[in-house]
């Protein structure tokens, strides 16, 4: 009971030197149970309190908010016309320019890697790539054709066997 | 090659001739369009390479990445605007000239054909990522830093100078182009292990490879909002791409020298997820985070099967719009609440509810949600690994299951629940952030609909 009693005259006097403006270590963290004790009504009378005391929650002195001076502002720069170009042009050539026209050009980029490029062998080699898209359209294709007309849809030969001419046996 | 390079050296004398309440906007839109030109780099229709001239050339693995730097810089340079409005004038535009020789140099590194020109670009990127972190860092732990990012790569890279010298003596050439088919096999002498070692190591660290990856946290949580995202999203990928670049000059001795990395790697992989569970430091956790996604790259690298290459570019490209993005959201609320301590910016789903949709589709990208091209790359190199050895399944099931508690950890602990006292009166987002926010969202969700030009050169 004593501490208590000893920690709330401690802090009715820390809220007495606070809003008389006497030196009070500026603290960054106050619990807010102090705050709780601070009767306004106590002091009310005596003074027009002061917002002397800062709480951990008041924006930093040195931080500027830049909606402040400017409502509308983008974040770019405390000037309002500077601030709306740059917003202006980060989104059009961000967006519109790059992203958009840049996601076109990817989108229509030929299918095809060059079939006769380099060498026979080179490391690493990218066959499967060719292509690829005519390849599958070209499958399916031709996979229609053979089922609408019956015909099997692969053959197990590669090659046509009548077209491969092989070297007669010798004794 | 000189329609970006002169472009983005030309950007330097914009920035320092421009009025000065014209610096962010002229930089911006021309980095924008600098990108726009790169995107064209994608046309890959050549089965081996576009050959521009002796010194450049252009991959369907080195193409996606320089896009992605291309894209960085427009990025950066919005990210940067609000943290340095306060700085002079001269300041802010040393700044953009430091994001802007960064550029330059890692878009010839990636596009050098030369591998020494490749390995003096490398080293110069340190220049002025050093400089940005150590001079406009926020905290003083910024010089240590500084330090170990330098320290670190320099003492991996030195070797790998010797070695490049030594090929150089050896075969004759460093082309690459040339060397891919001028290669012979290397025998396992002890000679030929430290050839290896030597070539291997600069990347390991720049990965970063789980034993060396200290400079990491601390670079990335040093750095700038401008700093982080470059560190994230490209010099990681230096590493990569130079691994993959090199692996070609070293087989067979691959086969066997990688086993020590490979298990670093697969360990390294869960040991970061699981430190991320523990973090109390947003951008730490994201950092870290960055190192497991890494150690999945490397697992890839070291396999060298056609899936597994492909696993590791998709892998690349995702990672570092995503990465990128999470660091973006976290300066959101480092420039709000002036912490980078999670618990003390709680519950900002209510406060901030689209930028809680940003944070939300990041975490998800991050945790490999199909169908973006995170899971494309993880689940290539998840299966080339299986199939490499079927123990694997376990580490990186493992991984998968502990990035999603610790991405949704970190959602849970920022956005839901309810607001600390001190979060009451932060300001509401900026159209600057959202639009960032989309920038890096937009390119991510369209290559899940496109993922071909970012699956690399097997593809």
């Amino acid at each position: 009971h004593g501490g208590r009693a000893v920690s709330l005259c401690a802090r009715r006097l820390w809220a007495v030197a606070a809003t008389r403006g006497l030196p009070a270590a500026r603290v960054r963290w106050d619990s807010s149970s102090s705050r709780a004790v601070i009767a306004p009504s106590a002091v009310a009378g005596k003074r027009t309190p002061e917002p002397a005391v800062r709480w951990q929650e008041d924006p930093d002195v040195e931080d500027e908010n830049l909606y402040e001076k400017n409502p509308d502002s983008h974040g770019y720069d405390r000037d309002p016309v500077v601030d709306l170009w740059n917003m202006r042009v980060v989104f059009f050539f961000g967006f519109s320019v790059v992203l958009v026209l840049g996601s076109t050009f990817i989108a229509y980029l030929p299918d095809y890697r060059c079939m006769g490029c380099g060498p026979p062998h080179v490391y690493p080699r990218a066959s499967a790539s060719r292509m690829q898209e005519w390849a599958r359209r070209e499958a399916e294709r031709l996979v229609k054709y053979r089922e609408a007309n019956g015909l099997p849809i692969m053959e197990s030969n590669c090659f046509d066997p009548s077209k491969i001419q092989l070297p007669e046996d010798e004794d | 090659m000189l329609k970006i390079i002169i472009p983005t050296t030309m950007l330097i004398p914009l920035t320092w001739l421009s009025k000065s309440n014209m610096i962010w906007i002229n930089s911006t839109t021309h980095s924008l369009l600098i990108s726009l030109i790169s995107l064209s780099y994608l046309n890959q229709f050549s089965d081996n390479s576009l050959n521009f001239s002796l010194l450049f050339f252009s991959d369907p693995l080195s193409a996606p990445l320089l896009a992605l730097t291309t894209w960085l810089l427009p990025l950066m340079l919005t990210a940067s605007q609000n943290h340095l409005s306060k700085e002079t004038i001269a300041r802010k535009k040393l700044y953009i000239t430091m994001l802007t020789l960064l550029q330059l140099f890692l878009i010839m590194t990636f596009t050098a054909t030369e591998l020494i020109m490749f390995y003096i670009l490398f080293e110069a990127t340190l220049a002025p990522t050093l400089i940005i972190i150590t001079r406009w860092g926020n905290q003083t732990e910024r010089l240590n830093a500084g330090l170990y990012f330098l320290f670190y790569t320099l003492v991996g890279s030195l070797p790998l100078l010797i070695a490049l010298l030594y090929i150089q003596n050896t075969t004759g050439s460093l082309n690459f182009l040339i060397a891919q088919y001028w290669v012979k096999p290397i025998s396992t002498t002890w000679s030929n292990i430290f050839l290896w070692l030597a070539c291997m190591m600069a990347f390991m660290v720049k990965m970063p490879l789980y034993g060396l990856h200290l400079w990491l946290p601390k670079a990335h949580v040093e750095a700038p909002i401008a700093g982080s995202m470059v560190l994230a999203a490209v010099l990681l990928k230096l590493g990569g791409y130079g691994m993959m670049r090199i692996t070609v000059l070293l087989n067979p001795l691959t086969g066997q020298m990688a086993y020590p990395f490979l298990m670093l790697s697969l360990w390294g992989m869960i040991m970061t997820s699981s430190i991320c569970l523990r973090q109390t430091d947003l951008k730490s956790l994201i950092a870290y985070s960055s190192v497991s996604h890494m150690a999945l790259v490397i697992v890839a690298v070291l396999i060298q099967t056609p899936w597994s290459y492909m696993g590791a570019t998709a892998l690349m490209i995702a990672h570092g719009l995503t990465s990128s993005m999470l660091f973006c959201l976290a300066n959101s609320n480092y420039e709000r609440v002036h912490s980078r301590t999670m618990i003390l910016a709680r519950g900002l789903q209510t406060l901030l509810p689209l930028m809680a949709a940003w944070w939300l589709l990041a975490s998800l990208a991050n945790l490999a949600l199909p169908p973006t091209i995170n899971l494309l790359g993880e689940l290539f190199v998840m299966m080339a690994s299986f199939s490499w050895s079927n123990t694997t399944i376990a580490l990186m099931g493992t991984n998968i299951i502990i990035t999603a508690l610790y991405s949704l950890y970190m959602l849970i602990t920022t956005l839901r629940g309810k607001q600390t006292d001190h979060v009451k009166n932060i300001k509401p987002s900026f159209t600057r952030e959202n639009a960032l926010m989309a920038l890096h969202l937009l390119p991510l969700l369209l290559l899940s609909l496109n993922p071909k030009i970012v699956l690399g050169p097997i593809h």
